[in-house]
């Protein structure tokens, strides 16, 4: 017994070592805080990602004691990260995520949301609309950084080596495939893997058949069926413009970095993307041969269809939030209000996106920001949240998964528009 | 026997880590799963028990069933091709100078050592129709019109990715092969030869029966590792073009954390649990008499 006794002590022994071993950190004596962040910018030396980087300079300028750890993705995989972050209740101090109702509300109904004092903001010249986005039964969750609208940016010098004119219909950009292809050229460049930006695209092509934004709201409180002539057609024109060969081969695989890469090394004539692109004028990872020949123009018109091209599918798009859980909300709530202060004075300035709040023009603003603020002022009637974020996170996804089934040609426009009414059903019996 | 070792108590004690180890990495995680199936349930917020509703959905959703059939399809291709191809490289390479195989040993087994996120985007730049190797390839070749974009088409993807999946698992394959066939005796080789045997009855009535367990192995191994395919299908396709790619982990993933059915995803789960379980119980079964007469 003995014997068992020693060994077993042995054991003990080791074991009490093993562990010991791991928790022998020496006491931490300073002070430092970590603020963990996280948002969809991986790209922290350039646009967008390089004004929050300053942001981030300034706060900590403030508070030498605070350490700011950021956490990065594109926007798919970042949605996934916080989606499984709220899982295990562990999101960061401050996090970038969007508002609308699919997505941040979930998170406030489940109580993973701050609130914040809406007074704390008033001063900050937010364009009308844009903070109360972010307020849930008068309340104020988040604060807007990016007003978004959905552009095609195109590349001048590859039009006039293609010998095309610049269109202003679809139409156009379809006839104009083959001279594209004649240079070894895409014509357009986009997201395609994702999906949302094909979701863009299809309220977008709704819009401009039926001439009406409200149709999409109207097909999802049910007023409207997303099998009606006009969504039927939007969904045909668009497989007619994938099989006019517009769209890059790999559309399906091809993710953000991808398509801009594309286009941004002269691959593609032109991008589709919304207007936080609007730094590409300013990447220095793009020749300046390409910076030169960036220009932006409104989404084009369908002919024979009742849409303008001043109609514009606009939304606000990226928020900043505080999380309930945080452990250092009130450096999480001084940060926000930083934000708030000069995110939009720093992106305008450093031409990094079309900020929430009003804007004042500068003689050293690049062409595509001028334009952008042209198809801005011009803008008849706005879209406000594009449809596939105006329900819930399933019919989110059934619309991105649908919707990259019909570009790649796989369902016929009658199917998607049948599954997609049946999701938008689905979505609206849900409480 | 060390009468210590006999005593049922210290086995007991000896067990007891183990056995907490599995309860808490895999019994209560399980049960967990399993109760999280039965709920309508975002991973936060509110819970609400469904009952099996999550289940006879299951039953229904194509997609499911799509990505099971890709799991099937990966797990013949792995057996009957990688499979045979390693085995038969592996006898080759015990042929020849023990300094020439292990060369062509550590060239085969560089893709298994690589990060398989180096791998994916290797293959996904081959496979990209304007940058990629491989269309370039085939233009220069002459064949331009054959190329096209290999991983968004949906006749070429599914093939595509199981390249990509073999080409990764192929080292492995062959380290496995070529040391089970290191093992098989010399004598039992040299007997069957002076028995009058040739090289296919040597392989298939001697050293295949021999390997037997190794075999084993390496199928449970296969039929596993194309259950969890996840992250390279995660990297590349995503399961695109319209579920065309999709494999069951992958699924699992997406339906929990992107589609946030956690209760749905946790449904998938169980029966993945369940059908990993029944073909594993099965591929030993198959192989437990031909194994016991070794």
């Amino acid at each position: 017994m003995k014997k068992i006794i020693g060994i077993l002590s042995c054991m003990l022994l080791v074991a009490g070592m093993a562990f010991a071993g791991g928790g022998t950190d020496a006491p931490k004596t300073d002070k430092k805080i970590i603020l963990k962040m996280g948002d969809n910018l991986p790209d922290r030396k350039n646009g967008y990602g390089a004004v929050i980087e300053k942001i981030n300079a300034e706060f900590i300028a403030a508070h030498p004691n605070v350490e700011i750890v950021t956490e990065s993705y594109q926007d798919q995989p970042w949605q996934e990260k916080v989606k499984i972050y709220a899982t295990a209740n562990q999101l960061p101090d401050v996090l970038k995520y969007w508002s609308f109702s699919g997505m941040m509300k979930p998170l406030i109904d489940a109580g993973l949301v701050e609130k914040l004092n809406a007074k704390d903001f008033t001063g900050y010249g937010y364009m009308s609309g844009s903070l109360e986005g972010n307020m849930y039964d008068g309340s104020l969750y988040g604060i807007p950084v990016s007003g978004d609208m959905w552009v095609l940016y195109i590349n001048k010098s590859l039009f006039e080596k293609a010998g095309v004119a610049i269109p202003t219909s679809w139409d156009d950009i379809i006839a104009s495939a083959p001279k594209f292809k004649a240079i070894g050229v895409i014509p357009v460049s986009t997201n395609g893997k994702e999906g949302w930006p094909l979701c863009e695209l299809f309220d977008n092509v709704s819009q401009r058949i039926n001439g009406d934004f409200t149709r999409v709201n109207a097909a999802l409180v049910r007023t409207a069926k997303y099998t009606d002539p006009d969504f039927v057609s939007a969904a045909a024109y668009i497989q007619k413009i994938v099989k006019a060969g517009v769209f890059q081969e790999n559309l399906s695989t091809s993710d953000y970095g991808d398509a801009r890469n594309m286009f941004g090394q002269e691959r593609a004539a032109m991008y589709m993307m919304g207007s936080w692109e609007m730094s590409l004028a300013t990447d220095a990872n793009f020749s300046e041969n390409f910076r030169k020949s960036l220009d932006v123009i409104k989404f084009p018109v369908i002919k024979g269809g009742k849409g303008s091209a001043d109609d514009l599918l606009a939304w606000f798009g990226g928020n900043y939030f505080i999380s309930s859980t945080s452990k250092n909300k009130t450096l999480a709530n001084e940060y926000v209000k930083l934000l708030g202060k000069r995110f939009g004075t720093l992106a305008w300035e450093t031409q990094a996106c079309f900020p929430a709040q009003k804007v004042t023009p500068l003689p050293t603003d690049s062409l595509v920001s001028k334009k952008l603020l042209q198809i801005a002022a011009d803008a008849k009637t706005t879209s406000g949240t594009p449809g596939l974020d105006r329900s819930d996170n399933v019919f989110k996804e059934d619309h991105q998964e649908l919707i990259r089934q019909l570009c790649a040609l796989m369902i016929t426009p009658e199917a998607f528009a049948k599954a997609l009414d049946a999701s938008a059903d689905r979505a609206s019996k849900v409480k | 026997m060390n009468p210590l070792f006999t005593n049922k108590k210290v086995i007991a004690l000896l067990v007891l880590p183990g056995l907490c180890i599995m309860l808490f990495a895999i019994a209560i995680p399980l049960l967990i799963s399993l109760g999280l199936s039965l709920t309508k349930f975002a991973g936060f917020g509110k819970m609400t028990f469904i009952g099996l509703d999550n289940f006879f959905r299951l039953a229904l959703d194509q997609t499911f069933w799509k990505s099971l059939y890709n799991v099937f399809v990966l797990i013949l291709v792995t057996i009957f091709f990688q499979n045979v191809l390693a085995f038969l490289i592996a006898s080759i390479l015990t042929k020849i100078t023990e300094k020439t195989s292990r060369i062509l040993r550590t060239i085969y087994f560089i893709p298994a050592i690589l990060s398989l996120v180096v791998v994916t985007k290797l293959w996904v730049n081959i496979f990209h129709p304007t940058f990629g190797l491989l269309n370039k390839l085939l233009h220069f070749m002459g064949f331009a019109d054959s190329g096209r974009a290999w991983l968004g088409d949906p006749k070429t993807a599914l093939w595509a990715v199981i390249w990509i999946m073999i080409w990764q698992g192929f080292g492995w394959a062959l380290l496995f092969f070529y040391g089970g066939l290191m093992t098989v005796p010399k004598e039992l080789e040299e007997a069957a030869i002076v028995d009058g045997a040739n090289k296919w009855h040597l392989y298939t009535n001697v050293i295949l029966p021999y390997m037997m367990p190794v075999l084993q192995s390496i199928i449970i191994i296969d039929v596993v590792s194309s259950l969890k395919q996840m992250e390279m299908i995660y990297l590349s396709t995503e399961g695109g073009p319209g579920n065309t790619t999709q494999f069951i982990a992958l699924y699992l993933y997406q339906r929990a954390f992107k589609y946030t059915e956690y209760g749905y995803g946790n449904a998938i789960s169980v029966l993945f649990v369940i059908i990993a379980v029944f073909f594993t119980l099965t591929i030993q079964r198959m192989f437990k008499k031909a194994v016991d007469q070794i």
